[in-house]
């Protein structure tokens, strides 16, 4: 063997795998015409040709009747020089292939097809789990052919294998755990194994025994010998069994739903043949355990969608109990990565981000989401995140298979599910030999780490059932939004409803309650000034208090309504020096409060704030009136405006030495038509704070007063900086939720 | 021989009152009284009640906004859209602050809008500087429609 050059391991995947054009040497092959029965070819390895026509003489009669592509049948046990043959026939197109191999002792009623039957079929009716089968399986295995180890693996969907089961004898090491890359197996070996379901290499050290043709017939070195069982397999394959220490091996292969579901396959160090007897059993016991395999996997396919359904019940009935705000689904009692096994979770709202178990950082999270929404699916699902994703490779290894479903593209509202790297998730024990050196090229040490090369940035895949259930959560959660969303939209329109209603009532407010107060007011008038002088002084007198209340009322009438407007004027924000608009209104002021003694202080420079000039204008006015107005008989009055900086924006304070107010009424202060002090002593409307209050917090601001009886008062407040800008912009989100219009 | 001023006015008191203004700035126009828009478009377009009058625009219609049957507003809209009414002077006069009012009327061509002041002086006086401007000073230009002035 060592002086065969060693095959070229790139042209594996081209190899002729079927037409090798030899057979292994431990039985004879003859290749006849089926409709003839002329000999065509035979193995190289009979004694001679006539040796070969006096064999296939002996065949029944109708062995030329079998139907192409199905396996070898038993026709019979043929002495051959000394020792009985079993004899086995299929047919290859045009041809009957006969193979002959050394035949165990007749088994009868003990065949172990009847074993299999018999011990097996109980047992692996019991088996709760694919893996619990594949257990069964492999004991069976190892029990049925003596080979000293037994392993039954699984191809994924990518065709990469990985070891379920195993049954090993002393001394031999363990693949449990192994996972190989699916070009271990290329691809026309797999398709070779749906058509061929076993294969036996008795002695991988054999010296291939070539096809010869038959006197006067063509060279039979291009026979397909897909089923043959003695067909001499690839020289890859042997160096890899040698490089494994293994001398004999077969493969059953596992079929499940029309795909090669996996493989069962026994390794023994030395050589061993099985007999055909044997063999069958063992192809049978490979068809039992795959229609067993299909069964668990439908059942657990269903109990997997049930249990999930009940899940997705469970978590939408909690959500519907909420307010419907989505982020409550990473609450951890709920445990939300579980619905989809999954490492962590994250709802993603626009640029909120909640997370739970173990996800990438929340900033990365933000991000990936945003990309998912752009993509504009419903449902993001894969196990290899860096493949699809920029910048997926930083995520790892805590991330490499994403699930998610896209709630809202409008509001980028995006839930995902994270899972791990999968070879961080396993590791397998291995050759214990592993560092000895000598192995050759090819071992499944070394398949062990292509396949960890080749599922790198992978996670282990979504299951159908778990993208179901999260597309029945996604289904369940847009119900839940919507149903907010009616809800809020119900609450709007009954509030645009209300609000209209409070239209018309201002507006009949200001047309027929004004008009009877002016016709008082104008009617008072005219009697005073035509007939005053016939009225002794207490009707005039009367007449003037009449009048005085009417033009009150007129006035109360009139401040209403500017409130009512102030709420729903249209804010037209914009940079306001306050510095130039504070000595405008104390200008003002003075006029008005011309002859009294009062000193204002200013803070210079006032500060810059964002707000609508004419709005900002009619608070502070009435802020400086106040102070103004509420400082009366102090000599001198002291008015001291302030510039104010809070995290939450700027703004000005204006304190006085006034009458003050008790700290216990500071809630009623802003409130409209509330008054704290009798008219006599200070007349106005008490709406003027109301208005303030209203100004500042259409702007997002805040207002406050501080006072004292007898020792002055302040007022303040701060509004939020230009949206834009940075500062402005930390100022704003400390606000948080955003307020409430008031209307 | 000075044109009329037309005065559309529902309610009595605020009629008498405006009467009593426009008697005090001693305006020497005649003012034509009608209780109601329809009867004003009538009398504009010498129709119905009106179909006798002499032919001939007022110097500038008083007019409430509030009105029976056909509103002021209507009314501005029916003058600022028939053509030999095109170019009248209006001025509206009413009890509301309404910024959607003020807002349609100087949007349909009013000349002046005037919120009537609880105070009657100031209403006087108004009315006196309302009259005076457009009855008796004011002869527009066609074209000259749009000059504005509000009275608050």
């Amino acid at each position: 063997m060592s002086a065969l050059p060693l095959p070229d391991l790139a042209q594996c995947a081209d190899e002729p795998i079927r037409v090798p054009g030899a057979i292994q040497p431990h039985g004879r092959l003859a290749v006849l015409a089926a409709d003839s029965g002329r000999l065509l070819a035979y193995s190289a390895n009979w004694p001679s040709e006539d040796a070969v026509r006096q064999a296939v003489s002996l065949l029944p009669a109708d062995a030329g009747r079998m139907q192409p592509g199905t396996g070898p049948s038993w026709i019979g046990s043929l002495p051959m020089a000394g020792r009985a043959f079993d004899a086995t026939a299929h047919r290859q197109g045009d041809c009957l292939v006969v193979e002959y191999e050394p035949g165990g002792p007749a088994a009868g009623m003990h065949a172990p097809i009847y074993a299999v039957a018999r011990e097996l079929l109980p047992a692996i009716q019991q088996a709760d789990s694919v893996n619990a089968l594949c257990q069964i399986v492999a004991r069976e295995m190892k029990r049925l052919t003596g080979f000293g180890r037994c392993l039954v693996y699984r191809f994924d969907a990518d065709g990469h294998g990985e070891v379920l089961a195993e049954r090993l004898d002393e001394g031999y090491h363990s693949y449990a755990g192994h996972r190989f890359p699916a070009s271990d197996v290329p691809a026309q070996a797999r398709a070779l194994y749906l058509s061929n379901q076993i294969r036996l290499i008795p002695d991988a050290n054999y010296s291939p025994v070539p096809l010869v043709a038959a006197r006067g017939e063509a060279d039979p070195s291009g026979l397909d010998l897909t089923f043959a069982s003695l067909r001499s397999v690839s020289p890859v394959h042997l160096e890899y069994m040698r490089n494994m220490g293994t001398s004999a091996s077969m493969s059953v292969s596992i079929v499940s739903r029309g795909r090669l579901w996996g493989l069962i396959s026994c390794h023994d160090r030395a050589a061993k043949h099985l007999p055909f007897q044997t063999r069958v059993a063992c192809e049978h016991l490979g068809r039992l355990l795959a229609l067993q395999i299909q069964a668990q996997e439908d059942n657990a396919e269903v109990a997997q969608r049930l249990a999930l359904h009940q899940r997705v019940l469970t978590l939408v009935a909690l959500m519907a109990e909420t307010d419907g705000t989505l982020q409550r689904l990473t609450k951890p009692d709920l445990a939300l990565h579980g619905l989809a096994d999954a490492d962590g979770a994250a709802v993603v709202l626009n640029d909120s981000c909640w997370t739970l178990g173990e996800t990438p950082p929340p900033d990365e999270v933000r991000r990936l989401a945003h990309w998912i929404a752009a993509r504009g699916e419903d449902l993001f699902c894969t196990d290899r995140l860096p493949e699809l994703y920029p910048g997926g490779e930083a995520l790892l290894p805590a991330c490499a298979g994403v699930l998610a479903i896209s709630i809202s593209q409008v509001h980028r509202h995006v839930v995902l599910w994270f899972r791990r790297e999968l070879v961080r998730t396993i590791q397998w024990a291995g050759d214990p030999r592993k560092t000895l050196p000598g192995q050759g090229r090819i071992h499944p040490r070394k398949s062990f780490e292509s396949w960890q090369e080749r599922v790198r940035g992978r996670s282990s895949p979504w299951s159908p059932a778990q993208q179901a259930a999260v597309g029945e959560l996604r289904q369940a959660l847009i119900a839940l939004v919507l149903r907010r969303a009616e809800e809020m939209a119900g609450h709007a329109m009954e509030l645009g409803r209300v609000n209209k209603e409070l239209e018309a009532f201002s507006y009949t407010v200001s047309h027929d309650l004004r008009a009877p107060m002016r016709h008082i007011a104008g009617y008072v008038d005219l009697v005073m000034e035509d007939n005053g002088d016939k009225l002794d002084d207490r009707a005039r007198r009367y007449l003037a208090h009449v009048k005085d209340a009417a033009s009150y009322a007129g006035q109360l009438v009139d401040a209403l309504l500017d409130f009512s407007r102030l709420g729903r004027a249209g804010l037209k924000p914009s940079l306001v020096d306050a510095q130039a608009m504070v000595e405008d209104l104390v200008d003002e002021v003075r006029l008005q409060e011309r002859g009294r003694n009062i000193v204002w202080e200013l803070d210079r420079p006032l500060p810059r704030l964002w707000a609508d000039p004419l709005l900002l204008q009619v608070a502070v006015r009435n802020l400086l009136s106040n102070a103004a107005k509420y400082t009366r008989g102090r000599e001198p009055a002291r008015i001291r405006i302030a510039a104010v900086s809070l995290p939450e924006g700027a703004g000005l304070e204006v304190t006085d030495n006034g009458v003050g107010f008790q700290m216990k009424y500071v809630g009623k202060l802003f409130g409209v038509f509330q008054r704290l002090h009798r008219t006599e002593d200070f007349d106005g409307t008490g709406i003027g704070l109301a208005n303030v209050k209203r100004i500042v917090e259409r702007h997002g601001g805040q207002v406050w007063a501080r006072g004292e009886p007898d020792r002055g008062a302040s007022f303040g407040f701060v509004l939020p900086g230009q949206p834009n800008n940075n500062d402005a912009a930390t100022a704003t989100q400390a606000h948080g939720a955003p307020r409430q219009e008031p209307s | 021989m000075l044109k009329p001023i037309l005065l559309v006015e529902d309610d009595p008191r605020d009629l008498e009152l405006t009467l009593v203004a426009l008697e005090r700035s001693q305006l020497a126009n005649e003012v034509i009284i009608v209780r109601d828009g329809e009867a004003a478009l009538e009398y504009l377009t010498r129709n119905g009640e009106y179909a006798g009058r002499a032919e001939g625009n007022p110097a500038v219609i008083l007019l409430d906004l509030k009105l029976p049957k056909v509103n002021g507003l209507e009314v501005l809209q029916t003058v600022r859209t028939t053509d030999p009414l095109r170019s009248i002077p209006v001025v509206m006069l009413t009890s509301s602050h309404e910024e959607t009012d003020v807002l349609r009327s100087y949007q349909l061509g009013v000349n002046a809008y005037v919120v009537k002041p609880v105070e009657f002086k100031q209403f006087v006086e108004a009315i006196a500087d309302l009259g005076i401007f457009w009855a008796v000073l004011n002869e527009p230009p066609p074209g000259s429609l749009r000059t504005r002035r509000r009275h608050e």
